[in-house]
């Protein structure tokens, strides 16, 4: 991984690739990498769509080598979401083949004369990038069929589906899995509307003949490898219960808690939950032949991916997680998991992202347009966005704007983005991550890496409210730096409890660097990340009042608990005062 | 009896065994008896694959008599059974009454509670849900406060919810012992049942009497509570 391809899709004469070394991005993987390249280079006030916005893929730091759980990529540009950086990352098997291939990053930029699409080949042998429109208004499924038969399959994709093409602000970039299906999305932020917009409909990955990367300390390496990964077992979270029931264990449990976000926000408990949970799940899937634990990309050892089949024992989607169990489930007032999934294999084939989609049709079954529960109307909806109807069209730009559309008051969104799948109102420290967090509400961006472990930001005191605003920094700091490495976050889980599992990771990337790397290098790789970030969404115009929640969060009591969110103004801006 | 300190799950449901068997007299937990008028008792035999089909209605809430006005830990280590450990080192996340639990010595469980019963989680969530984690602050509106012990123990009954691993590792028992439910759950989960549940299942009887499998689906049981027990095939 020493250089990075460019395609400048805007070149006079037609779309041309060029190879430049690290320079000042040397080191860097991820999030890291797709932030340093945006910051730097992209305008801040740019428009998304134009010729002057970037779009970056780029493969985790470990990604390509031996370490276990370390397939996950980063997409960054200026989002057409919420107009600010976007890091959108995914499984898949692309950031393992694009860093054995030697990349860095890909980096799309400029605009095509026209509209010819473009299909962009990478080998051992270099970069092939041709017109082929054929491929136009393909889904994500049926244009990888089509690769396949041309490549092989052993290549790994980079694809959008008709919602990238079509340049909706929800649109996905979708990675494909070990089984060559397109079902690992980076997928919030508008991501793949920027690819569309570059006119480039897939990647095509083939490290045939390209070694394996390997540590500068083998020994070391192998030993902390060993460490990590029997950590990641032993843990009853990664080595139990995702793969025993993938992330939509959740279900249950945060209904429970009345935390649940229910018919677009109304309440916090969903009567058909236990219909929909994680363990329904498994036992349809099972039932059906499917699979119930299986990894996104090689080299996964937790397995929280799985196969669900339809009634007729054929493969539908991969399991659907929780998340968008719960957008187009519980929020929608659907509890027919055979819906969802199919909703999820839509999704995934129109190239949109689930979460976004699951809080539009929420907000447009508020307005009155289908009725909670009705998971016919649901799929109608969504095939309006694939056919790219108006009303499609108005769908796949996402919740703020539908929201707008059609006059409803209560649209979950900061910054533009959906939420995702917990209330703020019971769960306070939460919503502190999707008010503040550059990305726009996200799950993701403040995750359960704890702050003790990680030594940052002092000893947190978590009974004073103010140690929600530290846990929220802190949270934020160490995800943004996991994003970097390529580890896919459901290690924080094993790393969180495990201080041995914990010591395994920094030996696993300090053996592969040859650098040594501290909890305090992590540190402040996180803060380096998060300040790139907000210092372009600043020059994008962002204040500090973009960090907020929807008024209704503190004005609606959420049953059951009847909580509202209290954590005042002048402590969110706190969060990045470090 | 104790379960050993080093946490090995597998080991764990092999010793839970034990546990039920070698404490079932101090169980007071679903008995039939113990109502005065059961409407309906239905026993059903089923091969032992079948068993993790009945998870997701012990997930849905089952009720259970127990004594009431105790603190959370003499429920479920003294009229439960279970060892301190497993406590300790699978009941990660525990609700009553929808709220998170961090203190089982200071919770107390009055007459109708609900309590759920779940492993650790993922995600932040899940950290931000667990007992008396680093991330509990993050959810101080719903977490369950100290509250005052009964002046007596009652007989009582409360709803109990087992989640993810913890239905599957107290499951079986609780499903060989009885568990009560509402006829509605009951009939829901019979009617969509798949096609190899009735290959599965190996006997039924309602009351005592035998019962024809290819019937349990037609059963109106919409009002009513059921105590039902599943055992696997010998
Ligand atoms: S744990 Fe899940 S999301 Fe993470 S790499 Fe494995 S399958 Fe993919």
């Amino acid at each position: 991984m020493d250089k990075i391809l460019r395609i400048n899709m805007g070149s006079e004469g037609g779309p041309q690739a060029s190879e430049e070394p690290l320079g000042d991005y040397a080191g860097l993987g991820g999030r890291a990498m797709t932030s340093a390249i945006v910051a730097k280079e992209v305008p801040p006030l740019c428009h998304p769509l134009g010729k002057n916005n970037k779009l970056v893929i780029a493969p985790g730091m470990l990604s390509g080598s031996n370490t276990a759980q370390s397939g996950r990529a980063s997409v960054g540009c200026k989002s057409p979401l919420t107009g600010g950086i976007k890091e959108a990352n995914a499984g898949g098997q692309g950031s393992q083949v694009m860093a054995r291939l030697g990349y860095a990053a890909v980096v799309l930029e400029g605009k095509p004369k026209d509209d010819t699409l473009y299909k962009v080949v990478i080998n051992k042998d270099g970069v092939a990038i041709t017109p082929d429109n054929s491929l136009k208004m393909l889904g994500n499924y049926d244009l990888i069929d089509k690769i396949n038969a041309e490549y092989g399959d052993k290549v790994a994709c980079i694809s959008i589906g008709q919602a990238g093409e079509m340049k909706m602000a929800a649109a996905t970039v979708a990675f494909t899995d070990m089984e060559q299906r397109p079902t690992r999305h980076a997928g919030r932020g508008g991501v793949g509307a920027v690819m569309g917009a570059k006119g480039v409909k897939v990647i095509v990955l083939d490290d045939a003949d390209m070694p394996t990367r390997s540590p500068k300390d083998p020994e070391k390496f192998k030993e902390a490898n060993k460490a990590f990964v029997a950590g990641l077992k032993k843990h009853p979270i990664t080595g139990e219960g995702l793969p025993g029931f993938g992330t939509n264990v959740l279900t249950n449990v945060i209904n429970e808690a009345g935390a649940l976000p229910t018919h677009n926000f109304q309440t916090g408990r969903f009567e058909g939950a236990g219909k929909i949970s994680g363990e329904a799940q498994s036992e349809i899937m099972t039932s059906r032949g499917g699979k119930v634990s299986k990894g996104c990309h090689k080299g996964c050892v937790i397995r929280c991916s799985g196969i669900y089949n339809d009634k007729d024992g054929n493969f539908l989607t991969k399991r659907p997680e929780y998340e968008t169990v719960w957008a187009h489930g519980g929020n929608c007032g659907i509890d027919d998991m055979d819906a969802i999934a199919m909703l999820d294999r839509m999704d995934d084939d129109y190239g949109l992202d689930t979460i976004e989609m699951g809080a539009t049709i929420g907000v447009v079954m508020e307005a009155g347009l289908a009725k909670f529960g009705d998971a016919e109307a649901a799929i109608n909806l969504l095939k309006e966005v694939g056919q790219g109807t108006p009303l499609g069209r108005i769908l796949g730009s996402g919740a703020a704007v539908t929201g707008k559309v059609f006059g409803v008051e209560r649209v979950p969104v900061v910054k533009g983005q959906a939420l995702p799948a917990y209330d703020p109102r019971p769960v306070q420290g939460i919503g502190v991550t999707y008010a503040t967090t550059p990305m726009g509400a996200d799950h993701t961006a403040g995750y359960a890496v704890t702050a003790n472990v990680l030594g940052v930001g002092g000893n947190v005191d978590p009974l004073k409210p103010e140690g929600q605003i530290e846990l929220s920094r802190n949270l934020q700091i160490a995800t943004a730096a996991i994003d970097a490495t390529g580890f896919c976050l459901f290690i924080a889980f094993a790393i969180l409890d495990q201080a041995d599992t914990f010591q395994a990771m920094l030996d696993l990337i300090s053996a592969f660097s040859g650098q040594e790397l501290t909890a305090d290098g992590v540190t402040a790789l996180g803060k380096k990340i998060l300040t790139d970030e907000r210092d372009f969404n600043a020059r994008a115009g962002f204040t500090k009042e973009h960090d907020r929640l929807p008024e209704f969060f503190q004005n609606e009591p959420l049953p059951p608990h009847n909580a509202t969110f209290t954590v005042k103004d002048e402590d969110l801006d706190q969060v990045f005062n470090w | 009896m104790e379960l050993p300190i080093t946490f090995c799950p597998r080991a764990l449901i092999r010793k839970l065994d034990d546990v039920f068997k070698n404490t079932c007299n101090k169980v007071y937990v679903m008995n039939a008896e113990l109502e005065n008028d059961p409407k309906a008792v239905l026993s059903l035999t089923v091969e032992e694959e079948l068993i993790p089909t009945f998870y997701v209605l012990l997930s849905q809430g089952f009720t259970v008599k127990v004594r009431v006005g105790c603190t959370m830990r003499e429920l479920l280590q003294r009229q439960l059974g279970l060892s301190a450990d497993y406590i300790e080192q699978r009941l990660q996340t525990i609700f009553l009454d929808g709220k998170a639990v961090d203190n089982i010595d200071t919770a107390v469980v009055r007459n109708g509670s609900t309590l759920a019963l779940s492993a650790a989680m993922p995600g932040l969530a899940g950290a931000t849900l667990r007992r008396g984690g680093a991330y509990a602050s993050m959810r101080s509106q719903i977490s369950h406060g100290k509250s005052k012990l009964s002046d007596h123990i009652k007989e009582g009954e409360l709803v109990l919810k087992l989640f993810n691993l913890v239905a599957r590792e107290l499951g079986p028992m609780f499903l060989a012992k009885g568990v009560w439910l509402k006829g509605k759950s009951l009939q829901g989960f019979l009617q969509k049942a798949p096609d190899s549940f009735r290959g599965g299942c190996r006997a039924a009887e309602l009351n005592g009497q035998p019962l024809d499998i290819d019937s349990l689906d037609k059963l109106e049981w919409d009002q009513q509570e059921i105590f039902v027990t599943v055992k696997k095939t010998l």
